[in-house]
């Protein structure tokens, strides 16, 4: 017995001996200031910066503290935030923002398109090494600026006209991939020492100097499509010194000095307007129109630099932002949500790259402000003065509780230390309890709601390519008992991309889906009236078939039909463990294979899984935005990097191409749903459950929803002193 | 006295060295690395981290930019987490000093305490009773003990928070579940140590001479039979301080444990490495008191001039 277990087991008999009768999960304190609320969130956020930031733990936090062009509603669609409108293009590439112009950071200055182009830099810029450049794989130009590739042709050359957008080929006659440290056109090196200061401001107002001979990258000059204008009319350009943390700044543009990179030869290749800059991304196998001549030509490095406007973003002025697309892209305003494309204060990061998210130095956009940061333990976030709408602001103060351990949690609860608990933050040994702790009905302050997450097994499609064996493995599952011993209200499914149960829908989202109530399994709403996604049905659990289908595979394999299959799972939660031996259960039983389970610690299982060295394993799948297409599916295409069964169809392959280029959203989610057949059919992957979000939130706690991606508007929450009151008139 | 003392530290930058080294070369020999998630990155993205944080230089050169960094105490930036490692021990490391502390007090208090009236009532109800409380203590582990202990006095009487240390009440609980395994052992070590002091020339002269018995184990014998129990404080108040992770993670304490074991399973090449030598360097300074402490306790051995 490991100590998880232990742990889990004395969790067990510390919840199950003697909880309280009642309604709740403990007793309910009463209410003092409603406009102050306590937060259990699962551990420490690893980041608080919209560009480094990336798990469960942090994102709801960040999405407080800086506002969005749009921003996730209660209900986890985007609505209206930094922009009160937008329009989106009729081939759905490009969406044109109108930002609020009354909208300000919280040391006072407007927020404007210029912050948030300037977040989209970060996010791809080399220099910053985000993990979050993926949010942004939908945008123009992206790979290139990502590889440090694409560039603008600053002096007409050989007929190509002056800030034609270029593709470097080479460089001195040698292709550029053969370059092991290609030499970078943005590179300076300072002849005198460079202050470096805020747009505009004097020498004096330096706050780092860079010594003379020291290089620094241009990041970016005003006055171009993608930045701001000049306050004096001199170019300025927007500089990184590479020193311990990095430090940026601006400085006028002539001081910089000449390019070291002005004696070697650069080959480039212009990019016409329409196509996209740098190869296409492994995922768009779209072959490029082999009649479009690109003739290459030849410049010296000081004619070209790598600046915003090659990427897909525009800001034509203050409040005005345009972003575009490689593809027709329905889930544009979706992805425009994201942490990826929330303004971050250019002054604040400048000075401190890394650290500027402490509360001494943090400037922020959003509803709320934080003044409070203790590491591993707790935030306190304050409402912010300077939010564009103070009526969207139920609190005064927010405090999130750190804490990683999901037993501490739950009892911090329980002893009333926190007024709700984030999704999935409570331990699966409290899930019996809970469900059952009202005479053997759930609590009335535990909820359990989808999640736009989907628990799989993969078949490594590269030892088992015999699709009989792969589709009598997916009959043999009946997922409807999963929940049963998991406990957390898990839906079990045979098809692939999850939702909310059909069932569960409200009469307005049936009408949508196009479906009745009595339909099983699960749709996803992607726009709330406009369009819906209901995924095909998968192999639900019949013994019969999966015994044809099994006999079948023998037949076909003969003496190669595998005696004992291995299937790995990680370490980190009880659950997996339970899933596999209830799957190897069924398998022994219904089909007669047997299977051996292998727990690995997470590191490994990685490892494993993406180099092949598995032949079933689990995987768990969390989609970031309701968009079936981008978010499950293309992680199956030929060679995509996620494709961890090896499996391959050009068929479905050619499905996702056609999708991709239609920009009618209803013709293309029936592609969509064309392609994700062929994937059920072929079944590399056995679809197991959609994930449910596990929640105590106590009675009183207002405006807290648990939408389907997590994501909750935190500042919206309050305090009922009355809800006994209200939960008395309600029934 | 000095030149022991010089002798010692020689060694301990050499033991540094090695721990070190080992640790960086497990580590990187380990499959998978800081930035691996279920999402692949994109390749350029990885290309752009790993020379963000010069994971491409060959292993050889990242070995001795990582030794040439920790020469000049710099243990360098966590991959994963906006700080050095420097800072996350600054910042951190108090709170596991203090449960520590606390605990190693509260263990060779009630330790001691416990094996010297056992020791001096032997085989009596009072030595069984003491040394059935000091198995207890060995026996049953702090993660077993935590959970009770949270059971009990948070949930059911109130009278500590369930988690958090947000005052100094809460950092009691802890402390005592930390301490409570060491103070069986220290309980035992000093009985045997009192038994064998008890029995010995020295003790018997002064008993001859008519010292009381309260005399004889308190003043005479005491000293040097909590000799074990000395040697023993040195290596368990090290253990205490660096291996709370249980129960900082039970009872959800800011300390350095979280980061001990977090950096092992994202593989925060930096923060591990950086507080293996931090708790070794702390682990050897430990030990170079006891054996002062050691010098002070038994003249005998502050005669042995130049011994190591």
């Amino acid at each position: 017995m490991t100590r998880r277990h232990l742990i889990t087991l004395l969790a067990v008999v510390a919840a199950g001996c003697g909880l309280p009768e009642g309604d709740y999960f403990g007793p309910v304190p009463t209410v003092d200031d409603p406009r102050a609320l306590t937060w259990c969130n699962s551990g420490e956020p690893e980041s608080l910066d919209p560009a480094h930031g990336q798990s469960t733990v942090a994102t709801p936090i960040m999405h407080a503290l800086f506002d969005g062009v749009v921003i996730y509603g209660d209900d986890g669609l985007p609505e209206a935030g930094l922009a009160a409108r937008w329009d989106i293009a009729p081939d759905q590439r490009r969406v044109t923002f109108h930002l609020r112009p009354e909208a300000r950071w919280s040391n006072g200055r407007p927020v404007t398109a210029y912050d948030v182009a300037y977040q989209v830099v970060r996010v791809l810029h080399p220099a910053t090494a985000s993990v979050n450049s993926f949010l942004l794989d939908w945008m123009k130009g992206n790979l290139g600026f990502l590889e440090n590739r694409t560039r603008v042709l600053l002096t007409a050359s050989d007929g190509v006209a002056r800030d034609t957008i270029v593709d470097i080929v080479a460089i001195d006659g040698k292709p550029l991939a053969d370059w092991d440290a290609p030499p970078d056109t943005n590179l300076r090196r300072a002849s005198t020492p460079l202050p470096l200061r805020d747009l505009g401001a004097p020498v004096v107002a330096a706050y780092a100097t860079v010594p003379a001979g020291a290089e620094v990258t241009i990041i970016e000059l005003t006055d171009r499509p993608a930045t701001m204008p000049s306050p004096d009319g001199q170019a300025w350009a927007f500089v990184f010194w590479d020193r311990g943390d990095g430090v940026y700044g601006w400085v006028p543009a002539e001081t910089l000095g000449p390019s070291p990179s002005r004696d070697h030869r650069y080959t480039v290749r212009p990019v016409p307007a329409k196509e996209v800059p740098g190869d296409p991304p492994r995922w768009l196998a779209r072959p490029f129109d082999p009649n479009l001549v690109r003739p290459t030509i030849e410049v010296g490095g000081d004619a070209l630099l790598m600046l915003p406007e090659v990427l897909g973003v525009r800001t034509p002025d203050a409040h005005t932002l345009v972003v575009e697309a490689i593809d027709p892209s329905p889930s544009i305003l979706g992805a425009a949500a994201t942490r990826a494309l929330r303004p971050t204060p250019r002054e604040a990061v400048a000075r401190r790259p890394r650290k500027w998210v402490e509360p001494s130095t943090i400037v922020t956009s959003g509803p709320m402000h934080l003044t409070e940061h203790a590491p591993r333990d707790h935030l306190t976030l304050v409402r912010s003065p300077t939010y564009r709408d103070p009526t969207d602001v139920h609190l005064d103060t927010l405090t999130i509780l750190s804490t990683d351990e999901l037993a501490a949690t739950a009892n911090l609860y329980f002893t009333g230390r926190c007024d709700a608990v984030t999704a999935n933050a409570v331990p699966q040994s409290y899930l019996a309890a809970l469900s059952t702790g009202r005479g053997g009905r759930p609590y009335l302050d535990y909820t359990v709601e989808p999640y736009l997450g989907v628990y799989f097994a993969v078949i490594n499609t590269k030892r088992f390519d015999n699709v009989h064996l792969r589709r009598a493995l997916a009959y043999a599952l009946d997922r409807s008992r999963i929940a049963s011993f998991l406990r957390g209200g898990e839906i079990g499914v045979a098809s692939y991309n999850p939702g909310t149960p059909i069932a569960a829908l409200s009469d307005d989202d049936l009408r949508t889906c196009g479906v009745t109530r009595d339909t099983p399994g699960v749709a996803l709403v992607i726009e709330r009236g406009v369009l819906c996604y209901v995924p095909p049905p998968g192999l639900e659990y019949d013994p019969a078939k999966a015994r044809a289908e099994l006999a079948t595979a023998r037949a076909e394999l003969g003496s190669k039909f595998p005696r004992e299959l291995v299937y790995k799972f990680n370490l980190g939660y009880e659950g997996h463990k339970m899933v596999a031996e209830y799957a190897q259960a069924q398998w022994r039983e219904v089909l007669g294979i047997s299977i051996r389970l292998e727990q690995q610690e997470w590191q490994v299982f990685l490892n494993d899984t993406r180099q092949g060295e598995f032949e079933l394993a689990r995987l768990g799948w969390i989609g970031t935005a309701a968009d079936p297409e981008v978010e499950f599916l293309r992680m199956w295409r030929c060679g995509a990097s996620d494709n961890r069964a090896g499996w391959c169809d050009p068929t479905y392959d050619h499905l996702l191409d056609e999708a991709a280029a239609m920009s009618d959203p209803r013709a293309r989610l029936a592609k969509v749903r064309a392609a994700e057949e062929v994937l059920i059919a072929a079944q590399p992957i056995i679809p197991m459950f959609v994930y449910t979000q596990k929640a105590l939130q106590r009675p009183y706690v207002r405006n807290l929803p648990h939408n389907f991606i997590a994501q909750p508007p935190l500042w919206r929450a309050w305090r009922d002193p009355d809800w006994r009151r209200a939960a008395a008139g309600a029934r | 006295m000095i030149r022991r003392v010089l002798g010692r530290m020689v060694g301990a930058v050499a033991v540094l060295a090695a721990v070190a080294t080992i640790a960086f070369w497990l580590l990187h020999a380990a499959p998978g690395g800081p930035f691996s998630s279920e999402r692949r990155l994109q390749p350029a993205v990885e290309r752009n981290i790993e020379e963000r944080y010069h994971l491409r230089d060959p292993l050889w050169r990242q070995y001795t930019t990582y030794m040439s960094g920790l020469a000049r105490l710099d243990f360098g930036h966590s991959m994963k987490r906006p700080d050095t490692v420097g800072a996350i021990i600054r910042r951190h490391f108090p709170h596991s000093l203090i449960i520590g502390l606390l605990a190693i007090g509260f263990a060779a208090l009630f330790g001691t305490a416990l094996g010297v009236i056992a020791a001096a009532r032997r085989n009596t109800w009072v030595d069984h009773g003491a040394m059935l409380i000091a198995l207890f203590g060995v026996a049953v582990p702090s993660l077993v003990l935590g959970p009770l202990a949270i059971r009990l006095f948070a949930l059911k009487l109130g009278w500590i928070p369930p988690a958090r240390a947000d005052s100094f009440v809460g950092y009691l609980a802890p402390a005592a579940v930390l301490g409570l395994i060491y103070a069986g052992t220290i309980a035992r070590l000093a009985r045997a140590g009192m038994l064998e002091t008890l029995g010995a020339d020295y003790v018997r002269t002064a008993r001859a001479k008519g010292v009381s018995e309260r005399g004889v184990v308190w003043r005479h014998a005491l000293r040097l039979g909590v000799m074990p129990v000395v040697s023993y404080l040195g290596p368990a108040t090290a253990g205490l301080i660096s291996g709370s992770f249980v129960v900082e993670k039970i009872f959800q304490i800011p300390g350095l444990g979280f980061y001990f074991v977090d950096s092992v399973t994202s593989r925060d090449y930096p923060v591990l490495t950086g507080l293996l030598v931090f708790y070794v360097a702390f682990l050897v300074a430990l030990n170079l008191l006891v054996d002062l402490a050691y010098g002070w306790l038994d003249p005998r051995i502050r005669d042995q001039r130049g011994a190591p």
